[in-house]
């Protein structure tokens, strides 16, 4: 496409040097465009291991009837503990139930008029790590025809809104790329024309030398790439800030709240911001430079 | 035959015709056949223009504002083209080059202008640079002409001054330096005393008659009638729109164009 020659390099640097405020301009633009893009990708990646981990919840939860009877209850533990990847049963009381709930959730009592049937008791489950949802379906599906159960909670309803969240995220991101692509085209582009305005008398001069196309547009898509490649690296210098003030104020709470702690973006995602940005800043200004100044 | 397979690109050797065989230098330099050129139509600024220009001459375009010296110029290096008629550069039709071999016939010719055209942010050094820089030379032997190109035109140790600084004088001759450092088989020169005090105009005449010495064709259009009478040479007038050759120079008896000269 063009070459990077000393010369190239060197013309690029020295309109860098004489353009710097333009170029500085154009760069926090991008940057703002690129930390959109990134804030959703950071977002989708924490949400993907949200729904990562939570796929893997590894407990399910057996609701009984009113009526179950011990031998019942017995029956189904034993029956619950020969399923391959059931590591534990617990049997909780519909008291035991009442008596969590206000300790954890209603310390002052003001839920205590609730009726015994609000609290049912359970058998909670632990299920191996490597148990599969679709593993854990068959399962529950065995389960519910059982006489004494009443229901089946395995949290997969949860995994199946996250994994909505995590596509519609998918989907968002999507569009903001498209929208930092026409941003990106919009402010490289602008900002290479009138870089190329203000060095008329330079094209011309180039153009009188016997300068080709090429070797007049190679500096400015070199700018051009760099803009885009600082405007991204920019964005992610202003997300890592935010990521940091934020990370250690609720880092615990997300924790306790998802299972997961929250990540900054993988290495890879930010690596290949940039070089999108690169790409996208050469491309802008490639084509905002089709058609040169003549002599 | 002169303008056959014009769409080949030029890629000239640094040195002037070193491409072209020996066939190539008995041919004339310059060759204008029934060049017809207007911007309005009904008033052609070139109508039928007959010229030809060998190797190593020096020639004056001379002629009243507007009559045509600049196009004609404009016209050689590609930066216009003729409505009719062909003009043979080393024997191949400019007007008949791709747009990507303009470039190249670009390398082949040398322009000075009265406006200098440098690039004031630039320093003296990168403004005559350029022109090697196109060529894609390594730094050592750039550095190397172009010293050479700015002690012939007497700005040696000038190179690292901003090119913006420096008086006219100095400015044109850092655009002498710009259009002789890669050797060019032509130089081209627009008015290129026009914006100079009358004794730094003959010393530039001077620094283009030592470039002339060395070899190279010089085309050196002015409407000054002062510069003509420097020394004789060949001057072609323009007028009308075509070409009336005067070899001997201004100075002799046959002057009936004298009167439409600007004194």
């Amino acid at each position: 496409m063009f070459d990077l020659s000393s010369a190239t390099t060197r013309r690029a640097k020295r309109g860098l040097r004489r353009e710097w405020r333009l170029h500085a301009l154009s760069i926090f633009s991008l940057s703002v465009a690129f930390v959109c893009l990134a804030t959703s990708l950071l977002v989708v990646t924490n949400l993907q291991a949200v729904e990562k981990r939570w796929s893997h919840a590894g407990r399910a939860s057996i609701y009984l009837k009113d009526d179950a009877t011990s031998a019942d209850v017995a029956q189904l533990k034993d029956a619950l503990a020969k399923v391959p990847g059931v590591n534990g049963v617990r049997y909780v009381s519909s008291g035991q139930a009442r008596e969590t709930f206000g300790k954890d959730e209603d310390p002052q009592g003001s839920l205590a008029a609730l009726p015994a049937e609000a609290f049912p008791a359970s058998i909670e489950v632990d299920v191996a790590s490597d148990v599969t949802d679709e593993s854990l379906t068959e399962i529950v599906a065995k389960l519910q025809k059982l006489p004494a159960v009443d229901d089946v909670e395995t949290y997969q309803s949860w995994t199946d809104k996250l994994a909505r969240l995590v596509r519609g995220g998918v989907a968002a991101s999507a569009v903001l790329a498209v929208i930092v692509l026409l941003s990106v085209l919009a402010v490289v582009g602008s900002t290479m024309r009138f870089a190329l305005q203000r060095r008329r008398a330079e094209v011309e001069v180039l153009r009188l030398v016997g300068a080709t196309d090429r070797f007049v547009k190679a500096p400015f898509i070199v700018e051009g790439s760099l803009q885009g490649a600082a405007g991204a690296v920019g964005a992610l210098a202003i997300l890592g800030a935010m990521f940091l003030l934020v990370h250690s104020r609720v880092d615990g709470e997300l924790a306790a709240l998802f299972g997961v702690q929250p990540s900054f973006l993988p290495w890879q995602f930010a690596l290949g911001m940039v070089a999108l940005g690169a790409i996208l800043g050469a491309a802008a200004a490639s084509l905002g430079l089709r058609r040169l100044v003549q002599v | 035959m002169p303008g056959e397979d014009d769409s080949r690109p030029f890629r000239p050797k640094l040195r002037a015709g070193a491409r072209f065989g020996a066939d190539a230098a008995q041919r004339p330099i310059l060759m204008f056949e029934d060049v017809y050129k207007s911007y309005r139509p009904g008033a052609p600024v070139l109508r039928g223009m007959n010229l030809v220009i060998e190797r190593g001459e020096f020639v004056f375009f001379t002629g009243a504002s507007g009559a045509g010296k600049s196009t004609l110029l404009r016209l050689l290096y590609r930066a216009e083209t003729v409505d009719e008629g062909r003009i043979l550069f080393m024997g191949r039709d400019v007007a008949r080059l791709t747009p990507d071999s303009i470039p190249f016939l670009r390398r082949n010719i040398g322009c000075v202008f009265q406006d200098f055209k440098l690039v004031d942010s630039w320093s003296v050094y990168e403004n005559v640079a350029i022109t090697l820089e196109v060529l894609g030379l390594p730094q050592r032997l750039i550095r190397a002409r172009v010293g050479e190109a700015l002690e012939r035109v007497g700005l040696d140790g000038r190179g690292s001054d901003p090119a913006g600084v420096l008086s006219g004088g100095e400015q044109q001759r850092i655009a002498i330096a710009r259009a002789i450092v890669g050797e060019p088989a032509l130089l081209l020169a627009d008015e290129p005393t026009g914006n100079l005090d009358p004794q730094l105009a003959i010393d530039i005449l001077g620094l283009f008659e030592e470039i002339h010495e060395s070899g190279t064709t010089v085309i050196f259009a002015t409407h000054d009638r002062t510069l003509l009478e420097v020394r004789p040479r060949r001057v072609v007038v323009l007028d009308n729109g075509k070409a009336m050759d005067v070899r001997a120079g201004v100075a002799t008896e046959d002057d009936d164009f004298d009167n439409e000269l600007p004194v």
